[in-house]
């Protein structure tokens, strides 16, 4: 009762005038930066970060949320009808949408993709708001080696799932954690790899690191790659959304079910985004869908699984934010931010104080209402959205530096803080380059203070022991979960190695060889 | 060739190595007064270093002691950072513009050098033209129309709606700022 008493009086701050202007705002910016190539959900979330500086906290977050939900959709657009994927997340909407469109149906591979979003957000923003009051009762119990081992899970599962190489993605999570030690140490005050840089003094924000990692490194990439799109948007397609019937919905009943609550479930665990949540949920297709021998070939199921995995996937990352302030990908990081920079600590303590908890409730509220936005929006103003497209990237890249630059700059006023993103771009772009993954160096940088407080103050109240981690229950969960996670990608390369060295089968080596 | 090839795919990871080892020696010099049984502030950098050279170390054992395998031997996962092209296998790999990233990475430090001699509004406007060129717009209308009214909302909107002190330069520089923030009722 309680939970939807606030809800409803979240629902009601949302439809005041200044917060639906700017979840509107967000929803725009969202899907026009999702539909360029190279910009992404991320870039439009660290971009439209200065903006909120001078906002109320309410405002704020519903801008960045409405810009990571919508930036999960748009991006259909230009995958189906002209097999420009926005984002990573949109490549599998390129077998099965793009298929579609090609034979004749672009109308409805669009329906698809917006039954798919609007299902798999609706459901997760659902799951958010019943799972969120639990999650921080049990969240408050959390001492310091809880604290710890949840962030240490947050960790491995980044480096288990980020990137092409384990090793790399293990090498940059390193990287962020040492960045993020940088500065004065919280307990005893000591300067540590200042060298006595007044510039290095304050620490490194990580805010920076993202803008730069993020923002610039992305542009000095598509930079070397002379700012070209990988297609051309074609004027002669048509662009309209058909819905499919309501029998042709319960026909893939399943495939909503299932990828809604894979979506959701995925999103919770930290690292895993909507990348990731996106072909997880098309793989699981794949292997257990009732057709999926024709998926690949322009089958709504091809469509619906990695949309409603990736919208899903938004509202599951907001759970661990908001109940325990630990945020499990790029875009929740952001907002975790803005939250800090408006002198807000998300975690267990938003759901005690009436205040704090009519602002968590509006937050949530406009996770419903946007998803339903995004879906209006993207019915009517398709045609305008794909537009965006046809800004050249010379005009387009120019804009984002200066979105980073200036944002660097009010941060704190100072130019050591552009200093200090261009570093990062340079560092972004060369990460870029030699193929070491960027999520992991910015989450260490991210939870890096988070883990080091928690571990020194687990030392301190017990004596230097550290089995207390696996002696706890909760703790000892979550570590043993973290060892599952850094095991797994392991013991998969080992068994591929041994699949590989096995000499070819007899049978098999002999219809091979003519002789 | 191969041996050179070899060589360097190991540089990288050499200099992380040499990199952590230095910082793992500075962490050692902390100016810090001990307290008995507790773990000091140089600890958790340390042990973080210490991680850092085993995996750089082991990749590049790894790298050197490799034969003529060419396949990567660590284990290959999807990631959010995976881009379009790795995952979509029909994509056609991209081609390298080398130049391009070196002009548009000095323009970019020394738009940031001169911000605070030019001021926000002329520093901006020289380099969203100038990065325009480099992107190989050509356009010489839309790229003078771009950049100065680019310039000019951009000094409006955060100075103006998001009250944020943009740099305004050294004279004789800043009397263009100046005289832009009086004509767009900036104080």
């Amino acid at each position: 009762m309680g939970t939807l008493h606030y809800l409803w009086i979240g629902l009601s701050h949302i439809f005041t005038p200044q917060d639906l202007i700017v979840l509107v705002a967000g929803l725009l910016v969202g899907m026009a930066v999702s539909v360029m190539p190279g910009l992404g959900l991320v870039m439009g979330v660290v971009l439209a970060l200065p903006f909120t500086y001078r906002m109320p906290i309410e405002p704020s977050i519903i801008l960045l949320t409405a810009i990571y939900v919508s930036g999960t959709y748009a991006g259909c657009f230009t995958a189906i009808l002209y097999r420009i994927p926005g984002e990573p997340m949109d490549v599998p909407l390129l077998w099965d949408g793009y298929s579609m469109a090609q034979k004749g149906q672009p109308a409805k591979a669009l329906g698809w993709a917006l039954v798919a979003a609007l299902t798999g957000g609706l459901f997760s923003s659902a799951v958010m708001v019943a799972l969120a009051v639990p999650m921080s009762r049990v969240a408050l119990s959390f001492g310091p080696p809880d604290y710890f081992a949840a962030v240490f899970f947050g960790l491995t599962t980044v480096v288990a799932l980020a990137g092409t190489s384990l090793v790399n993605a293990f090498i940059s999570l390193f990287v962020g954690l040492l960045v993020a030690t940088v500065g004065v140490d919280p307990i005893y005050g000591a300067y540590r790899f200042t060298f006595d840089s007044p510039i290095l003094e304050n620490g490194v924000p990580y805010v920076m690191v993202l803008v730069g990692m993020y923002g610039l490194g992305e542009v000095f990439n598509r930079l070397s790659q002379g700012l070209k799109l990988h297609g051309e948007p074609r004027s002669d397609t048509r662009v309209k959304t058909d819905f499919p019937s309501w029998r042709e919905l319960w026909l893939i009943r399943k495939t909503l079910a299932r990828s809604s609550v894979l979506g959701t479930l995925l999103g919770i665990v930290p690292g895993a985004g909507a990348t990731v949540t996106s072909f997880v949920s098309y793989g699981i297709e794949k292997q257990y869908g009732e057709r999926r021998q024709l998926l690949g070939t322009g089958l709504p199921e091809g469509i619906v699984a990695p949309q409603v995995g990736s919208t899903a996937s938004v509202a599951g990352h907001m759970i661990p934010l908001l109940t325990l302030g630990i945020p499990g990908s790029g875009a929740t990081a952001v907002i975790l931010a803005a939250f800090l920079l408006h002198g807000v600590q998300p975690g267990p303590m938003l759901f005690t104080d009436p205040g704090s908890k009519a602002v968590v409730y509006t937050i949530l509220a406009s996770l419903f209402v946007g998803v339903i936005g995004m879906c209006v929006m993207g019915f009517f103003w398709i045609r305008v959205i794909v537009k965006v497209l046809r800004i050249p990237q010379g005009v387009l890249s120019a804009i984002v530096v200066l979105f980073c630059i200036v944002g660097a700059y009010a941060n704190r006023n100072s130019v050591s803080d552009v200093w200090v993103i261009v570093v990062f771009g340079v560092l972004g772009y060369a990460f870029d380059k030699l193929r070491f993954p960027i999520s992991p160096m910015v989450l260490g940088a991210i939870l890096g203070p988070l883990a080091e407080n928690s571990y020194m103050q687990t030392m301190i109240s017990y004596h230097n022991d550290w089995t207390v981690f696996f002696r706890e229950g909760l703790s000892g969960t979550l570590m043993v979960l973290s060892l599952l996670a850094m095991g797994y990608p392991l013991a998969r390369h080992y068994l591929e190695k041994r699949r590989r060295a096995r000499p070819p089968a007899p049978r098999a080596a002999a219809r091979t060889d003519p002789a | 060739m191969r041996a050179a090839t070899r060589l360097a795919g190991t540089a990288p990871y050499a200099v992380l190595l040499g990199l952590a080892a230095y910082l793992f020696q500075e962490a050692g010099q902390l100016e810090i007064t001990r307290i008995e049984g507790r773990l000091g502030p140089d600890f958790w950098p340390k042990a973080i270093l210490v991680l850092l050279m085993a995996t750089c170390a082991y990749e590049l054992l790894r790298r050197l002691l490799r034969g003529s395998d060419a396949r990567p031997a660590e284990p290959v996962t999807l990631g959010e950072d995976a881009t379009v092209d790795e995952l979509e296998p029909d994509a056609a790999p991209a081609r390298r513009y080398p130049h391009l990233l070196w002009i548009g990475a000095g323009i970019t430090v020394a738009y940031v050098a001169l911000l605070d001699v030019l001021g926000f509004f002329l520093a901006t406007f020289l380099y969203t033209l100038l990065f325009m060129l480099v992107g190989r717009y050509r356009r010489w209308p839309v790229l003078i129309a771009s950049s100065l009214g680019g310039s000019l909302l951009f000094m409006f909107v955060f100075m103006k709606v998001v009250y944020i002190s943009l740099p305004i330069g050294r004279e004789p520089f800043s009397a263009v700022s100046v005289a832009l923030m009086q004509l767009m009722g900036i104080r």
